[in-house]
């Protein structure tokens, strides 16, 4: 018996020692040589294929990998990345683009044109479960190719030489240059890129990359280490040796992991880590181009009253929601984000117009009233549908709050799991929902667009022709002075007189970063941090 | 013993097939899509999921599903097609496996060892100390004393690392959070069974006799107050073989519990159901291997199989 018990012991023991052996790998920042930073991110998901379906891993590896034809800097100009010009015709429907002669994959070979329509015709099958798919959708028969009613042959892209990629749309769009740093028209090598789920994309030797970093090491779950593309065009202008990016769950183990001195930047941090840094070098808040708001469901009663719809807007309080949802967040009362810049004057969009509607509490009574609701008698219950993150329970609870006080009616609170959300939100089974809405590409039409009838992101039953044809007409108007005045028109519309959403508030991103690094950029379009440029100081 | 077993292993098989249909129809029921992630377009979802044969009638997903399965296939992840599921499994396993067993073998070796001082020794002192330490340890949930355990040793003192597994010392912080009760509930286990066996004539004889006290307890006590034990760290060995979401989740351990709740968020329906057959299967053999094992360190068991097969 004795022996036994034993036996068991040495066992377990042995395994134990076997186990550790056996997982440890090797610490990422233990084998970077030169120059290198390490940033957290969250949890490894999706893809690293342009093509494939992508999250936030992906958009990490691209920002210092994957050069796009080329994009905007931060004071609205032109940067060309992968192409070297463009030409339009007059009416923007053809977009022709040189690409750079000197351009190369981090293999040596050089960069061309079939390999930015490599992308292009692979997500263009449901398989590869692109979500941006749809962005493809200006090209010429783009979309019947996706719902398989056409031919790949028919698609509206031309590759004449390899240095020139030509693309025919169907209607006019004069943001089309905005739409180009997405991940659809981002190029991959078609020497290796051949489907999404053959692996080439998370494999050091077929992973290449065309911009000044190359994909060095990917361990799932774990990290990826990204080290400088020597045969990057522009490569003298590239001061770091390595990136490391570390998968993190949760933002609480990401600020932890910064105050122990394992990473040297934590990204979107919850708001109590600026409290927490006040005041010291370590602390960067960035503004997130990015408007959260409500979508009223226009098929239920009473809300396809606009003048009850309108007395909801003016009745939330959203200076004292702030105050109390967190210092992360700023009142909103634009759709339109308000830090989306106006390339055309350099200016934030939404203060080149005058705020939509201000907030009115004695108005917002009367308007209840002549609605048929006096001090809110009669008015039938309402649901809102929220999901269970922190923010927005709290924002919940003081809308329901306020309502109740402002407008004595009564909102009944539905957390659901954020997945589940979505599905309720879609399928337009609501009263009210929450809505979160990040810019894809840096012009105020992203959003915009999402209340056009025929928008799948329009899930509250907006149909509203006068609207539709405005923000249509600005997609063709090349002067960006009347074009600009079309957008402001179409919103004051969506949200000073209809009254389609509730707008709440803009967030800011609270990240850590060492004082030692310099060089770290805001992509104008979607607020994200880019380290290409970055260094750190010895 | 071999019919005994033959019938646990068919059980075995049996939940697991249950296992495996709940969970698959329970799964399709959550609302929610593996392809939805909040800005994608209705209408791209639409056709992804028709490519994927998800707008099949769910019995047929179901059969299909099954055959797969028979063949060894458990299908690749929706989030990244690239990936098999068995991939995932034979990568994160080894890493949760490699925490759980060592915190079982530090839980078996402190637990048993404070048990049985505590019921050796004479001193008050000692007895409350060890009382006072396991009621703590037990007392305190395992998530609360990892935040502590990372605010202290990594974040104030910055004694030890805060994230990942990429050294043996990774290992301290998540180990000690997980042992803690179980080591707690193997003391209190332990030292409650020898007193009793303590007090029995045959340790008095033995002591008579001249043996020692210590080797009274070690060769003669200890291996009778074992069976409760061995009980206890079956069940909860399977627990920890099947990792631990939070603690992962404090320490970002790339292993099973991780990967668990991340498939669920994401609607993975693949890796959902490869995790719950793969847990599901460590935990019955694991039960099943706590009751040979018993009946192997206990004659008397062996001997009611050996007569129940008469």
């Amino acid at each position: 018996m004795k022996k036994r018990l034993t036996a068991v012991f040495i066992t377990l023991a042995l395994f134990c020692t076997l186990g550790i052996s056996g997982c440890v790998t090797a610490d990422p920042a233990a084998n970077e040589e030169g120059r290198g930073i390490t940033v957290a991110i969250s949890s490894d998901t999706g893809t690293m294929d342009p093509a494939g379906s992508i999250a936030l891993t992906y958009l990490a590896y691209s920002v210092s990998a994957l050069d796009e034809l080329l994009t905007y800097d931060e004071s609205g100009e032109i940067e060309y990345r992968a192409a070297e010009s463009y030409e339009v015709n007059d009416d923007s429907t053809v977009w022709t683009f040189h690409l750079r002669e000197d351009a190369l994959w981090s293999d040596g070979s050089p960069v061309t044109s079939a390999d930015f329509l490599n992308t292009i015709t692979r997500a263009l099958d449901p398989a590869s479960g692109s979500g941006y798919a749809n962005y493809l959708f200006p090209i010429e028969n783009a979309e019947a190719i996706y719902n398989g009613e056409a031919d790949m042959s028919m698609l509206g892209v031309e590759t004449p030489d390899d240095n020139t990629l030509v693309f025919h749309l169907s209607e006019p769009c004069v943001y089309f240059l905005d739409l180009l740093r997405l991940p659809v028209y981002t190029p991959s090598c078609s020497k290796y890129a051949d489907s999404v789920d053959s692996g080439w994309d998370k494999d050091p030797d077929t992973s290449l990359a065309n911009g000044p970093f190359r994909l060095a090491e990917y361990v799932p779950d774990q990290y990826f280490v990204l080290e400088k593309n020597e045969y990057y065009w522009n490569a003298e202008a590239i001061k770091l040796d390595t990136i490391t990016y570390r998968f993190f769950d949760d933002t609480q183990s990401m600020a932890n992991a910064y105050e122990a001195g394992e990473v040297d930047v934590a990204t979107s941090l919850s708001s109590t880590v600026m409290e927490a840094y006040e005041g010291t070098e370590d602390l960067f808040v960035t503004d997130q181009i990015a408007t959260r708001y409500i979508y009223m469901n226009l098929n239920v009663k009473p809300l396809d009253d606009v003048r009850v719809r309108e007395a909801i807007n003016l009745a939330i309080d959203r200076e004292e929601l702030c105050k109390i949802v967190g210092n992360d967040t700023e009142p909103t009362y634009n759709l339109v984000a308000k830090y989306m810049k106006d390339k055309s004057t350099g200016e934030y969009f939404v203060d080149e117009a005058e705020q939509p509607f201000e907030e009115n509490i004695q108005r917002a009574q009367e308007l209840l009233a002549q609605a048929g609701y006096p001090d809110g008698e009669g008015f039938p219950e309402l649901t809102y549908n929220y999901p269970t993150l922190e923010m927005d329970s709290d924002t919940a609870q003081v809308i329901q709050e306020q309502l109740k006080e402002n407008l004595n009616i009564t909102i009944n609170l539905e957390a659901q799991e954020l997945q589940a959300n979505y599905s309720t939100r879609y399928a337009g089974d609501f009263d009210l929902c929450r809505m979160n809405w990040t810019a894809d590409f840096a012009d105020p039409y992203t959003y915009l667009s999402m209340l056009l009838s025929n928008s799948t992101y329009n899930c509250s039953g907006i149909n509203d022709p006068e609207y539709d044809a405005i923000v249509e007409k600005s997609n063709s108007e090349a002067d960006p002075e009347k074009r600009s005045s079309l957008l402001h028109q179409a919103e004051q519309i969506a949200v000073g007189e209809q009254f389609y959403i509730i707008p709440l508030y803009a967030m800011k991103s609270v990240n850590l970063v060492d004082p030692d690094i310099t060089g770290i950029r805001q992509i104008p379009a979607s607020g994200a941090l880019e380290y290409r440029y970055a260094d750190i100081s010895e | 013993m071999l019919g005994y077993t033959c019938k646990r292993i068919l059980t075995g098989i049996f939940s697991l097939f249950v296992l495996i249909t709940v969970t698959f129809f329970l799964v399709r029921l959550i609302p929610g899509s593996p392809f939805q992630q909040g800005g994608v377009s209705d209408q791209v979802v639409e056709a992804i999921e028709q490519e994927y044969g998800l707008h099949d009638p769910v019995f047929i997903q179901y059969i299909s599903y099954i055959v797969n399965l028979l063949h060894g296939d458990l299908g690749i992840s929706y989030q990244d097609p690239a990936t098999r599921v068995t991939d995932i499994i034979a990568r994160a396993w080894p890493v949760t496996a490699s925490v759980g067993i060592t915190a079982l073998a530090v839980s078996v070796f402190l637990g048993t060892g404070a048990g049985i001082v505590k019921a050796v020794s004479r001193r008050r002192c000692v007895k409350e100390m060890i009382s006072a330490a396991g009621m703590l340890s037990a007392g305190i949930p395992s998530f609360a004393a990892a935040i502590l355990l990372l605010l202290v040793f990594s974040v104030k003192l910055k004694w030890l690392p805060a994230s990942g597994l990429l050294s043996p010392a990774h290992y301290i912080l998540p180990v000690t959070a997980l042992s803690l009760y179980p080591s707690a509930m193997i003391a209190r286990l332990t030292a409650n069974a020898l007193d009793g066996e303590l007090k029995k004539e045959y340790v008095l004889f033995a002591r008579a006799k001249g043996m020692g006290k210590w080797r009274t307890v070690l060769t003669h006590a200890l291996k009778n107050a074992y069976l409760p034990v061995l009980n206890y760290v079956g069940p909860s060995s399977a627990a920890l073989l099947t990792g631990s979401f939070v603690i992962e989740s404090i320490f970002t351990i790339p292993g099973l519990g991780r990967e668990f709740v991340g498939s669920i968020t994401n609607r993975d329906y693949t890796l959902i159901l490869g995790l719950t057959i793969f847990m599901g299967a460590v935990v019955i053999f694991v039960n099943l291997l706590t009751d040979l094992l018993c009946a192997w360190l206990d004659p008397q068991t062996r001997r009611a199989y050996r007569e129940e097969k008469m």
